[in-house]
Order: structure tokens, then sequence, then C-alpha cells
């Protein structure tokens, strides 16, 4: 990236901390049946999804938080949280674009998303979610015309029932962990991709998760399917305003690629991280799982993690189909008081599968940050091949580096490597940059992008010099 | 230019230079020679402003300025390069990329616009051509992999590119052959200019072969011990630092 | 699956079966705390890949037939063939009781039971409850001078018909400065179920060196959970390896503390496993301070139906610049029946380290089977060699020199039955 950005990003501090006002309809806090109901009422969802709902509200209440992640906070009071909150606008949604509110419209505008025209030109399919509620689907009729589904998931949940009763919940099951309990309990909406068999989706298609209202949870639901030789690129950003209260954010991501098919996320998180002393930030407790359920498919899952004041999250693959390929490539960032507990599951069951893990963790402040992965090999996962890279970089002496990898390996075919180190911004690479004319924090940012490299080359264009930007903003008085 | 009067430094509790004084006008080349541990490569640090080293006594003016005073990156974008002993590896971060930030991070200093990234890339080209360097260096990390020649080399590149007013070079000569002696020589050379200084440090007398200095300066236990012009290079060549350690005692 | 109960009932009353000497109040803490918090279950992270049911089985068993130390065979012969391969000051535990008529009046060696000084015994680490609560003497060592022998500690075990547990517990004190060689040796006599719980507890005094050395050759029918808790003081070091050829259900732990700079550790381990077997070796080192030192590699060979476990763990603590750990694991698979586990841990809370793990799971080299049969050598023939040429590394490592044609011994007969059953 040039320099002359790097200047103006060093001076910045969390840019997408503004809020919007926008008169909101929030459900006055707390959880019970009856607002699981309210919230399936409240979106017209026909009965099956409400019997869903209500499932797996049930089975949460019998669920306990997971404790086991390397992260401290306070328990989180589920009966203070609101779980929904939409622009008061939503009773009569908007049918297109020039009748979405302009005050969110600006809102994107601010966010730099390209929802408008500038969409048409970045050639970019936008769904975003605000609050909890899907405000805008940009391009929806040209992909309708290349067949494919691109919709808020709550249209979905109305407009593809047999989808959504097909796979929803087949990847990642109701009573999977705590918080895909509750968000299959209480999502309130998100995106739904269906990509038809043969088709290549002729552009990338995105989302855009903004949390706005106070005190409220976002719980929102992704599902992708990809049909048999089909091929589709999802993007994903996240930013949420300052506060000074912690907010919630537990969403569950559902990937499907049949036979041949291949899907590639990629998620910008930059939730609001809290500030130097830990107030406020956005708690992300997020399932993402994919499922290569058919022969010589793929899923690629990359991710910049930099924002939110807790990270618990770890999107995995499940290779079911022979020859299938799993991928996870990560760069996670923590600054300040900033706790990250992230990483990748790989089951390999089909034969010849193959996975890659690359994992590149920077830990600055009195951040800490752990990779947590498993690789795990079926007895009858013939062939299997794991490649795993986890690489720490520190920056300065407070904050903690964690590497906690877990293979269990059940047949004697399987070839897997794993390797892990850890490095510092040596006193003696800064001196040679500033040498150089460099100004320290300048020269923090290109180590740093340096040591990102082999991930952010995963990213789509746009995110990738996103995503660096952010990186650079993130690590903003790491050092000095 | 280079005006340094009675310097004296210390890393932790050991001195190192003991009251060393040096002027470097504009249009010179100065060579400091002298034996392993005199203090040579710490007063290349210390004008680059390495602050494991502590000024406790004596001034270094540059231009007029107090050169203590700036950090290590205004000292850079004020013109004084250093080719360092041993150049660091920066794995990932490209070496084009950082040769042109340097240079546009001294453009934006002086007030000028930023290169044009098609002519800077061409000139880089050329330059490297000059050098013998193998093109591929430029897109590989910052030393990353880079023989010893390789590394020497890449320092002399970006001293070319940076068009430094001071240019202290500290024993870009080591561990190169003579292929690569000429070239880097060559490469300095370019650089000799009547408003252009250069402090050449070094071990040896063999670069002196093929960039003529001025003046030869001897460092000897943190001090200037004897200074003359480049028949004191060879002198000493032939008679070895100890007549020089002697001398100093005496 | 729920996890069958050790009963608490059945320890209180062979507790009180025990002398009434020194040791009670210990025995009764011990008691109290096992009742309180009980044993690993496969719900605590570091016990995830083993259940100790077989263990708790064969304990229940055991303190409902009356809780008797000896229950098995004669071990004067066994004890006898051991001491008489390598040449060592040699101790004995045998079914827990201390026998060291072998090692009396050796210049720089001094002994002491537990029961003539009890001391603080560290509750916390898992099982050392069961072991206190049961220990009938636990055997204290001073290593005062260098010996020209290495002290060999054998700890043997003896079950017939029936089921057998016992309780070991050594504290050994290297001086300063002082040189010290030590070898383990875990075994068995007879065919019955036993279950044997030992703590090794090893102070290395400043600038002290001890090379220690653990074989474990136990039958298929034991159980063993075996720790050492190592702590080493300012520039000590300490150089083990650990040879894991037999036993049932196995749990090694190694924990090492280095809370003074310039402590340096290198150890390695080789565990081989067939049919039936369950080998878990867990190590975890502490960087309490910098610059102290730690490298571990630990290979595996698994063939038939089998698991074997690895957990290596660094915590370089906060301030500890100048950290250097390395972690590796290598595993041969040869069989679909056999499964590994493994798990290089990093914590790290300093910056100025030097950290790195590498683990792999793979196979033997097909080219190279391949090279050695194109050469006349049949497949079970350039397997053995493969497999040896893998475990050689680790066997020439063993730091304590009397002991190693041993084990390069038991090494090569372990992997040449371990091969006749690869499928070919």
């Amino acid at each position: 990236m040039a320099s002359e950005n790097m200047e103006s990003l060093v001076n910045r501090r969390y840019e997408h901390g503004f809020v919007t006002d926008i008169e909101t309809e929030t459900f006055p806090p707390g959880l019970d049946e009856g607002v699981v109901r309210a919230i399936s009422a409240r979106k017209n969802e026909p009965k099956f999804m409400l019997e869903w709902r209500l499932q797996a509200y049930r089975q949460w209440l019998e669920m306990r938080e997971p404790t086991w992640a390397h992260v401290h906070y306070p328990q989180i009071k589920f009966n203070e949280i609101s779980y929904f909150a939409a622009p008061k606008s939503d009773d009569d949604r908007p049918k297109s674009l020039d009748e979405v509110d302009p005050k969110l419209l600006e809102t994107y505008e601010k966010l730099g998303i390209p929802l408008h025209e500038r969409a048409r030109l970045a050639g970019v399919a936008v769904d975003a979610v605000f609050d909890s509620v899907s405000v805008a689907t940009t391009f929806k009729e040209k992909l309708y015309e290349a067949g494919v589904i691109f919709c808020p998931f709550s249209e979905a949940v109305r407009e593809h029932p047999e989808l959504i009763k097909k796979y929803l919940g087949s990847v990642v099951p109701r009573r999977d962990n705590f918080y895909a309990a509750l968000n299959s309990a209480v999502f309130s909406d998100g995106s739904f991709v269906y990509i038809p068999k043969g088709v290549r989706c002729p552009m990338e298609l995105s989302t855009y998760f903004r949390i706005n209202a106070a005190n409220t949870g976002q719980f929102e639901r992704t599902l992708i399917i990809a049909d048999e030789g089909s091929h589709v690129s999802y993007l994903e950003g996240c930013t949420a305003p300052m506060r000074d209260e912690n907010q919630l954010h537990a969403a569950v991501v559902e990937l499907v690629a049949l036979e041949d098919a291949e899907i590639k996320y990629s998620t910008v998180q930059n939730w609001y991280p809290g500030d130097e002393n830990g107030v406020g930030g956005i708690y992300n407790f997020v399932t993402k799982r994919g499922d290569c359920r058919g022969a010589n498919s793929k899923i690629s899952w990359t991710q910049v993690e930099t924002g939110s004041a807790i990270t618990w999250k770890y999107p995995s693959c499940i290779l079911r189909g022979a020859n299938s390929v799993g991928e996870f490539y990560s760069v996670a960032v923590v600054n300040n008081m900033q706790q990250a507990d992230t990483g990748t599951k790989m089951i390999h069951i089909g034969p010849n599968t193959r996975s890659t893990i690359v994992s590149k963790g920077i830990s600055a402040g009195k951040a800490q940050n752990v990779y947590r992965g498993l690789v795990r090999i079926m007895p009858q996962a013939h062939g299997a091949r794991n490649h795993t890279q986890c690489d720490s970089l520190l920056i300065g002496s407070e904050c903690g580096a964690h590497t906690f990898p877990y293979m269990e390996i059940k047949n004697p075919s399987a070839k897997v490597e794993h390797e892990a180190t850890t490095s510092k911004i040596s006193a003696d690479q800064l001196f040679y940059c500033r040498q150089r004319g460099l100004s320290e924090e300048d020269a923090v940012n290109m180590i740093v992008n340096g040591f990102c490299k082999e991930v952010f080359k995963e990213l789509p264009m746009e995110f990738a010099v996103e995503a660096q930007a952010l990186l650079n903003v993130s690590l903003e008085g790491a050092v000095g | 230019m280079l005006e340094i009067k009675n310097l004296k430094t210390r890393i932790g509790d050991t001195e190192i230079l003991r009251g060393l004084t040096l002027s470097v006008q504009a249009g010179e080349v100065h060579a400091i020679m002298g034996p392993n541990g005199s203090g040579k490569s710490t007063l290349a640090l210390v004008i680059a402003g390495h602050d494991d080293y502590v000024v406790t006594d004596g001034t270094v003016t540059y231009n007029g300025k107090n050169l203590l005073d700036l950090e290590p990156e205004e000292r850079a974008r004020e013109g004084v390069f250093l080719g360092f002993q041993y150049p660091v590896e920066i794995p990932g971060v490209n070496n084009a990329y950082l040769l042109k930030a340097a240079v546009n991070a001294k453009r934006r200093h002086n007030g000028q616009g930023e290169v044009d990234a098609f002519e800077f890339l061409k000139l880089a080209r050329e330059k490297m051509a000059a050098l013998g360097m193998d093109p591929k260096l430029l897109n590989r990390g910052i030393n990353e992999g880079f023989s010893g020649g390789e590394k020497k080399r890449n320092e002399v590149l970006q001293m070319t590119m940076l068009e430094p007013s001071l240019a202290i070079l500290d024993e870009t000569d080591s561990g190169l052959d003579i292929d690569a002696l000429k070239a880097v020589a060559k490469g300095i050379n370019t650089l000799r200019s009547p408003d252009r200084a250069i402090v050449l440090i070094t071990h040896y007398q063999r670069l002196l072969d093929y960039v003529q200095p001025d003046f030869v300066h001897v460092l000897s236990e943190g001090r200037i011990v004897r200074s003359g012009d480049k028949s004191l290079a060879l002198e000493l060549e032939d008679k070895g630092y100890d007549w020089v350690r002697e001398a100093a005692s005496a | 699956m729920k996890q069958q109960l050790l009963s608490i009932a059945g320890v209180r009353d062979a507790v009180l079966q025990l002398p009434d000497d020194a040791l009670t109040p210990m025995r009764e803490a011990a008691l109290a705390h096992l009742d309180e918090h009980g044993l690993p279950t496969v719900r605590n992270e570091d016990w995830k890949y083993t259940d100790l049911g077989p263990a708790i089985d064969i304990s229940n068993r055991w303190l409902a037939a009356g809780a008797r130390l000896d229950v098995g065979g004669d071990m004067d012969a066994a004890i006898a063939a051991i001491t008489a391969t390598i040449d060592a000051n040699w101790l004995v535990i045998a079914n827990g009781r201390i026998d060291d008529s072998r090692t009396t009046s050796i210049n720089g060696l001094e002994f002491s039971r537990f029961s003539e000084r009890p001391t603080p015994f560290d509750m916390n680490r898992p099982l050392a409850n069961l072991n206190a609560a049961l220990l009938r003497d636990g055997l204290r060592i001073q290593l005062s001078a260098a010996t020209e022998k290495p002290l060999g500690l054998l700890i043997i075990d003896s079950a017939d018909e029936e089921d057998g547990v016992s309780q070991a517990s050594i504290e050994i004190d290297v001086a300063p400065g002082c040189d010290a060689e030590i070898i383990e040796y875990q075994a068995s006599v007879g065919d019955g179920n036993h279950y044997a719980n030992s703590i090794v507890t090893l102070h290395i005094g400043r600038s002290a060196s001890t090379n220690y050395v653990r074989i474990q050759k136990r039958a298929r029918s034991h159980v063993q959970t075996g720790r050492i808790s190592a702590t080493l003081d300012a520039d000590s070091k300490l150089r083990m390896a650990s040879y894991d050829m037999g036993g049932g259900l196995i749990r090694n732990d190694v924990d090492i503390d280095m809370s003074e700079p310039g402590a340096d550790v290198i150890f390695s381990g080789l565990y081989i496993a067939g049919d039936g077997q369950h080998i878990d070796n867990h190590t975890k080192v502490d960087h309490r301070v910098g610059p102290t030192t730690s490298s571990q590699e630990y290979r595996g060979i698994l063939n038939g139906n089998c698991r074997c476990v690895w957990n290596g763990k660094a915590i370089v603590h906060k301030g500890a610049n100048g950290t250097d750990a390395s972690q590796a694991n290598h595993n041969l698979l040869l069989s679909d029946k056999a499964e590994i586990d493994t798990k290089p841990e990093l914590e790290i809370y300093a910056d100025d380290v030097k950290c790195s793990h590498g683990t792999t799971v793979g196979q033997l080299d097909a080219a190279a089977l391949f090279y050695l049969r194109t050469r006349g050598l049949d497949k079970r023939r350039a397997t053995e060699i493969l497999t040896h040429a893998f475990a050689v590394d680790i066997v020439d490592r063993a730091p304590v020199a009397a002991a190693r044609d041993a084990i390069a011994t038991m090494v090569e007969s372990r992997l040449a039955d371990l091969v006749q059953d690869v499928a070919l």
C-alpha cells in the first residue's frame, strides 16, 4: 500500500465508531419463549421456522456457556440484552434502494460500502445488515438472471422454504454449542445464497454487518449453498459504534458445497474493540462451518480479524466428499486489552481430502492472542493431507501469543505437518527502516504487512487493501 | 557539513568513543580505518542515531543542525545515509517496497511529490544492472536469503537511489569478491559530487584502490589518532595497526 | 460414558490398614483431597485422550479384596536379571516396598524415608493425592557427589490372579555443582492386572547437572501413571530421555520448572506401541525467568490397534525474556487401527523469545522401502530397518551411557516384534 495512506491511517483511531441517529424499534431486554415468538411473528415466518426456533430455545436453556477458551470476561447477563432491533421504517420495507432511508445509505457511505452506484462499478453485490435487519440487497435482478439467489435470510425463509428446510442446521446443528443454540432461537436476519448447478456466480457477493443500537445483540444467520459444479466468492465486513458497554454478536454461518462446487468466504472483521483500558467492545462469539459434502468440492475461509474485545471463532471445514479441499487463512491482530481465541477445525472424512491452514497472529499492548486448531483424520480418510503453519508476532513485552493445535490422526496413510514459530519485531529491523527514513509506526506497519502477506494474497483485491489499512489502524500506538 | 567534536559514547557501562573529533566538508571522501573494536561501527551507528549508544559528551553538527537532537528517520530524510555492516533481513517485506517508501519519505520531507511508480522501477532496474544485481532481488524480502555480496550491493543500491548528502559506508567492502568490489566502488564513485560527502569505514585498504579518499583517519581506542592523505592507508597496510597503537600510546 | 468412580470408602479402609506412623497426617490430608477432587477425568483438558477407567477398575477390585500390597508372585529373579543388565547402584521399590540394601554406604549418596522426616507434599499434581493417601513410605535421596555408577531406581510390581495397586514416591535432591546420573526403570512380573502410580520429585541445585533415563517395560496387563516433577536452579542442566517399550495403559507426565536464569533442559522420548496399548506422554515446561532454554523431541512408532498421545506444553511467563523453547514430535503410523493424538502447545507472555514447534505424522518412506527391496531385503526386514532408523536418534541420545546398550537392545527387539504384525 502506498505510504501516503499510512500517514493518515496511523493518525486515526477507530473510524467506524459513529452512531447513526435513526429511529429504531427495539424489543425490551430479556429472552423467553414470548420473545422468540415475537421475532418470528415480526418476520412473518412460516410455522416450521417458529417451531425450529422454539426447539433451539429449549435446547439452549439446558446448555451452559463454554469456558474452555483462553479468554476472560465478566459473565454475560443474557436477560439484559435486547434480542431484536430494527430501523423503524422496516414496516414498509424498501422495495428498492431508492426507498431506503437516506440516513442508512449515508451510514453505508461512511463505512465505505459500495452500496449504490459504486456497487455497480465495483461489480460487487451487497447485502447490508443493520442491527438485526437486512436493509438492502443490490444487484438482485442481475443475479436472478444467472439463477443466483442472494437475499436477506428472512426473505429466503418466506420465498424458498424448501431450501431452508433442507439445509438450515444441516452443518451447524441447533445444539452444536451454546451460542449456536442461542442464535438458532433468536436469529434476526442475515444473508442467504444459493448458486445453482454449474453456475459461476457472476460477481463477488458481499454482506456488511453493523451493530448500531445500544444494548442489542446481533444474531445473524448466513447460509450459502453451492450446488454441483458452481462457484461463489463471498465477502463479509463488520463494524460497530464505540460504546462503553460490551455488545454480544453471536452469528452462525453455514456453507454447503456439493460435488465439484467451490465456496470462498472472506471476512474482514472490524467490530469495535473497546478502548485502551478494555472498556466496551464487541464479544464476537461466532460459529462458522463449511461442509464439503460433494466429491472434489472446496471451501476456503480467509479472515482478517482486527476488531472485537473478544473473538471466539473457528471457521471449520468438514471434508466429507472424496478429494475435497479445505483451506483456512487467518490474520488475527490484537492490541490493547483485546483477546482472541481463534483458529479452525479440519475434519477429514473422505479419501484424499486435503487441508491447508495458515495462521498469523499479531499481539501488541496487553492483548492475548490464541490459535486453537483441530486437524482430525478419520479412519476412512485414506490419503488425507494437512499442512499447518502457525506464526506469532509479538510487539511489546506485555502481550501474549499462544498456540494450541490438536492433531488426531486415525489413518496410517495420512500426512500431517504442523509448524509454528514465534518472533518479535526486532529493534534492529526497526532501526534499519528508520535509517532509511521511515517512521517507527510505518516501519511496524510495513513489517506486519510483510508478515501477513501469505494471507492477504488470498483476499479479493478490494478487501486486501481494506485489510491492510485496518491492520495499521489497530496497531496504532503499539510501539514507542 | 559534518562536525564532530570531542564525542564520547558508551554502550552499557563500556565507553567506546573517547573524545572523537572529525570534520567532513562537502565534496570530500574520508576513509576511517582502524583495528577491530576501535569504535568504527559505533561512530557510524551514533551518527545514524542508534539508541543503544549513549552520548555522554561532545557535539555532532550536520549542516549547522544538532544531529543528536534528531530521530534516526529525520536524519535519514535530512540526507544522512548509513550503509550497514550487517544489513538485517526483514522477511516478507518487499525490497522494492522499502526502496520506494524510503525515497518517498525523503521527497515528502523536501516538499516534493511522490515518484512515479513506473519511472521509479525503471530507474531502480538501471541502477541494479550497473551494480550487477539480479533484478529479481527487487521482489524478494529485504535482504532475505541474500548472499553477503548481495546484501552489500543492496545497501549501495539504496544509497544511489536515495542520493544522500552524507553517506557513511560501514565495511561495505567486506566479504566481496573482486568483481563485486569493483561494482560497489563504481556505485560509490558515481555519487561523488561537490555537494556530497562520503565516509568510508574499512578495515583494509583494498576498497581505497577503487575509491580514492581525500583524507584517511586512523581510529584507535575511540579516538582519531592519526590523519593524513591516502598514503596513510598504504602505510597502515604495510606496517599494521600495532604501529598505530604504539604511536597512540606514545 | 460415565467414568467408574474410585471407591473413596475403600481407600479410607486401606489408609487405616497402613501402619500408624509419621505419615498418617499426610495420608489423611491426601484422602480428604481425593474425596474432594477425585481423579482426573476425560473432561479435564489434560486428560482428554486418556481415560483412567482401567486404573480405577483395578483399584476398586484391589480395595474390595483387602488392599494387600503383595498380591503377586516372587520378583527376585526378575530383579536380579534387570540389575545385572545395567551396571548401576540399584534401589528397588517392589510392590510399593522400598529396598535399599544394595546401595548402602556409597560415597555421595544418602538415603532417608519420608516417615523419618515428613515434609509437605504438593497435592495439586494430578494423582498425587492418591499416591500420598496409599503411600507406604517414600524415599528421599541426596546426591552430593558424582558416583562411579549411575543411581538405578527400579520400580517393579507383581500381580497374578489378584489385582494389585502400588504407589512409589521418590524425592531426589542434586546438590549444587554436582553431576548426577539416574536411571528409572519400571517393570512388571506376572500377567495379572496391576496399577502402579509413581511420583519422582527432582531438584537440581545451582550449576548442577543431571542425566536421567527412564525406561518403561511393563506388561500389557499393567497400568502405569508416572510423574517426574523437576525444578532447576540457576545454571543447572537436565538431560533426559524416556523409552516406552511396553505397558497396557501408560500415562507419563514430565513437569519442568525453571525459575532461575541459566537453566537448560534437553529431553527426548521414544514410544513404541502395538496392539492393545495406550501410551500418553504429557510434558510441561515452565520458563519463569530468562534466559532459560528447553528443547524436546518425542518420536512414536505405532502399529496394530493402539493409541498414543503426545502433549507438549511450553509456558513462557511474563518477563522471561531470553527464553528459547522448542518442541518436536514425529510419528510413524503403520496400521489403520492406530491413532495418534498430538498437541504441541505454546503459551507465551514475553516478547524476546525464540519458540517453535514442529509435528509430523506420516508413514515409512515408500521410496526407501522400495530401494531396500531392490537390494534384496524382504518387506518385513526393510520395515524393521526403516523403523529402527527412525528410532535410533532417540536411542543415541540416552544421556546415561551405562544404560545405552541395554536400551538399544530393547528397542531392537521391541521393533522386531512390532513389525511382525505390520500388514505387508
